[in-house]
């Protein structure tokens, strides 16, 4: 046990440093160098002198979509987000800021906000280690198969969430559950409630994100492994570091930004969950006492169930000023590991 | 010269095959493809089948979805213009869309209005008069009950005799009470150590609504106002179901999930308050059951949950062919024989004396004549106000009453935190 910690320890201080100034600098140059030679050679070829007249044509069609689809819509929720919107009346009744000053004394709102990030927290973190596990797995060369293991990674991904739902629901039902059966197997003496209590609600909805976007988080880990020299390894192997050394000193830096991507995608998309909570509760409410009721939920009760457009339209902004938050951290952080690869 | 023949040839290729095509669609677009929104077991697929086979001009198009989820589409398609040519709408949502008349087409003198209900006709009137709706089935409401479980609990099987041990909710709680207090041991701590948990009725929840529909008045007064905290009707039907979820006769199980299915079919649950159109359903899921049911009376008198009017949107495509359907599928020998093949029974009051109805017997149910059972309890309802967003206030004292079931509030912790909620949340 000492000896290891030993071990580990005079490996950390000579491997790392050694390794990263011989890798890094030829890292960051390398696509620098690609890149200029580009825009050389496309300016050579006359492409540039074409684009005043024809760029805007060929990118014509996206934001006309854009505006029609996107933007149009946006605007027009801001708009009714001021109004008690009736969705099939004739007159609507100006509100003013009350949907909004609503919102933030609603406490549906709150347990939605807290749901949401629980869901977040158990769905993003436990993924994010099982991705990092399940690529360097398939890293492995003396792995056979690898390209069907790689291709059948994403078959839970391209499932319909609703047939996902439906085989969960029942996975994790309370009396008749396979979970609860295999739990009293392993000795459980109770079986849990998955559906009413709140924590394992959350626990079952995040498996169920966890099951759908792990292999895909898996491949982008993979190609992100895939890319880190070889060489790096090999010296650290005639360093004589061990796999898990290797894994810490070399895989995981450079997977900073890979998991800064995914990290923010996986954000994006927990702010977002409402077919797994939906379909798993069977109404809008997120479960009998809102258990596992989420931000885009509690937005679309509202809107559909109570026929409260204005007020929904005003969750709907509350939920962009917190995506929005949350991806100017997002990208403090990313600056910050930036401007630290930079200093190296 | 070669060249241009064979781009002469090419052209020839596109041209005949571009006719063929167009040659082939007409003989398909000919077809109306008469598009219908539904949920549930609203259209048969086999009568579905057979409208088509009659008209072979028409293609029935049929959209169904989840109740909620179809009627929330039903509004995105009202205000885009986008709607089908025919939609059916639950009596839950009646309140709601008959506050907008203008999206629907006028149906009188469609079908003969003294062959049907009364009250179920009237919630098929939009609010300035207009006929917009025809219904369908009457969700008639009785309780159906596992004869071996309650001989093994030492209560009477006689379906005459079951329905005399509850003639009030509060004689169902105690005879509930009566059932659990006779199972097995191993039965009682089953539920303690929280495995499968064993009751008298799958879901104390579902008696709240049945409770409700037995009044006079439910969340609204006739005039649209809201009197959802000063009813005493609902009060009554809140408490009255937290009563029975305290008094530990209730599974808990929610209906239609997969533990009620299993739970069904291995009697974890004695009773389960049955509209006529779960009927169907139970024997589709419990089919090695058959003969171990019975149907009693509903305790306080007859009840009603579900059923559902079909109406045609103003934004039909083809209204014509839309009305001709619903004359066809609606009329009363068709209700007939859709009770007689699927179990929803008629909104067609005029069957209600003939002998092809109240002489049947299910033998699924030990041959109870269900069509008799269900013909008095839908006698004995009163004609009931739905109001515009009652969906939504069903929802929050469901939820509340949810609360209560868990041992999370007591019941009138539960009864302000409803009022709170649907005050905050409910304007009209």
């Amino acid at each position: 046990m000492a000896g290891t910690t030993e071990r580990s320890a005079a490996a950390k201080k000579r491997k790392p440093t050694n390794v990263f100034k011989s890798a890094h600098p030829n890292k960051p140059e390398r696509p620098k160098r690609g890149k200029k030679s580009e825009k050389r050679l496309a300016t050579e070829n006359g492409i540039k002198a074409l684009n005043p007249k024809w760029g805007y044509t060929f990118v014509a069609p996206f934001f006309v979509m854009f505006l029609i689809f996107g933007l149009a819509p946006v605007i027009f929720s801001i708009w009714i987000a001021f109004y008690n919107w009736d969705p099939l009346g004739d007159e609507q009744e100006f509100y003013g800021f009350t949907n909004f000053t609503d919102v933030l004394v609603d406490e549906n709102f709150w347990i939605a906000l807290r749901n949401t990030f629980s869901i977040w927290f158990f769905s993003t973190i436990p993924q994010m280690i099982m991705a990092i596990g399940l690529a360097s797995i398939l890293r492995n060369p003396r792995l056979k198969g690898a390209t069907f293991w790689r291709t059948i990674l994403l078959v839970p991904n391209i499932t319909s969430v609703l047939a996902i739902a439906i085989v969960f629901g029942q996975l994790f039902g309370r009396d008749f559950g396979l979970v609860n059966l295999a739990l009293t197997y392993l000795g459980m003496p109770a079986h849990i409630d998955w559906i009413a209590e709140p924590l394992p609600s959350h626990v079952a909805i995040a498996t169920m994100i966890t099951w759908r976007w792990l292999g895909y988080n898996a491949l982008i880990f993979l190609a992100a492994m895939l890319a880190i020299p070889s060489y790096l390894y090999e010296s650290a192997d005639l360093d004589g570091a061990s796999k898990w050394q290797q894994f810490r000193y070399i895989t995981l830096p450079q997977l900073k930004n890979t998991i800064t991507f995914v990290l923010i995608v996986g954000t994006i998309g927990g702010l977002q969950v409402f077919a797994e909570p939906l379909t798993l509760g069977g109404n809008m409410s997120g479960g009998d006492s809102r258990q596992f009721s989420t931000l885009t939920l509690f937005l679309y009760e509202q809107a559909f169930v109570n026929n409260r457009w204005g007020y929904a339209a005003a969750i709907g902004i509350f939920i962009t000023v917190i995506v929005l938050i949350i991806s100017a951290i997002n990208f403090a952080i990313t600056r910050q590991i930036a401007s630290e690869d930079n200093n190296k | 010269m070669n060249r241009k023949t064979s781009i002469r040839s090419a052209i020839a290729v596109a041209v005949i095959a571009s006719l063929s095509l167009i040659g082939i669609q007409p003989a398909q677009a000919a077809k109306i493809q008469l598009k219908i929104w539904t949920f549930g077991n609203v259209i048969q697929t086999p009568l579905e089948k057979e409208y088509e086979r009659l008209n072979p001009t028409i293609d029935l198009v049929i959209k169904e979805n989840s109740m909620d989820a179809h009627h929330q589409s039903l509004i995105t398609a009202f205000k885009a213009n986008t709607t089908p040519d025919i939609a059916a709408i639950e009596v839950a949502y009646s309140g709601f869309f008959r506050s907008y008349p203008k999206y629907f087409q006028n149906l009188s003198g469609l079908v003969n209005e003294s062959d049907y209900l009364d009250w179920r006709w009237d919630q098929g009137v939009g609010n300035d008069g207009k006929l917009i709706g025809i219904p369908t089935d009457v969700g008639g409401l009785q309780v159906a009950y596992r004869k071996d479980l309650f001989a093994k609990r030492g209560l009477p099987t006689d379906r005459v005799a079951v329905g005399k041990l509850w003639p009030t909710w509060q004689a169902f709680i105690n005879t509930g009470k009566t059932y659990v207090s006779k199972l097995t041991a191993a039965e009682k701590t089953s539920c303690k150590v929280k495995k499968v948990c064993y009751g008298f009725i799958d879901n104390a929840g579902t008696m709240y609504p049945a409770i409700l529909n037995q009044g006079t008045k439910k969340y609204y007064e006739s005039n649209g106002t809201l009197i959802y905290n000063t009813n005493a009707n609902v009060k009554t039907a809140f408490t009255t179901t937290a009563t029975a979820m305290n008094s530990g006769i209730s599974t808990r199980i929610n209906q239609f999930t997969s533990d009620w299915n299993a739970g069904m079919m291995k009697g974890v649950f004695a009773t389960v308050l049955a509209p006529a159109w779960m009927l169907d359903y139970i024997k589709q899921q419990a089919k090695s059951t058959k003969g171990k049911w019975d149907i009693a009376d509903l305790p306080g008198g007859g009840g009603n949950l579900g059923g559902s009017q079909l109406t045609v949107p103003t934004a039909a495509k083809y209204p014509a062919q839309a009305k001709a359907f619903i004359k066809w599928y609606l009329n009363p020998d068709m209700q007939l024989r859709i009770f007689k093949e699927y179990g929803l029974f008629p909104s067609a009051s005029k069957l209600y004396n003939n002998p092809q109805l109240t002489g049947y017997k299910d033998p699924f149910f030990s041959n109870a004549p269900t069509g008799q059972i269900y013909v008095t309890g839908a006698k004995q309802l009163r004609p009931i106000f739905e109001g515009k967003n009652q969906r939504a206030i069903d929802n929050y004292f469901g939820q509340a009453l949810a609360k209560v079931a868990v041992g999370k509030m007591t019941a009138s912790a539960a009864w302000a935190d409803a009022v709170a909620q649907i005050s905050k949340n409910i304007k009209n």
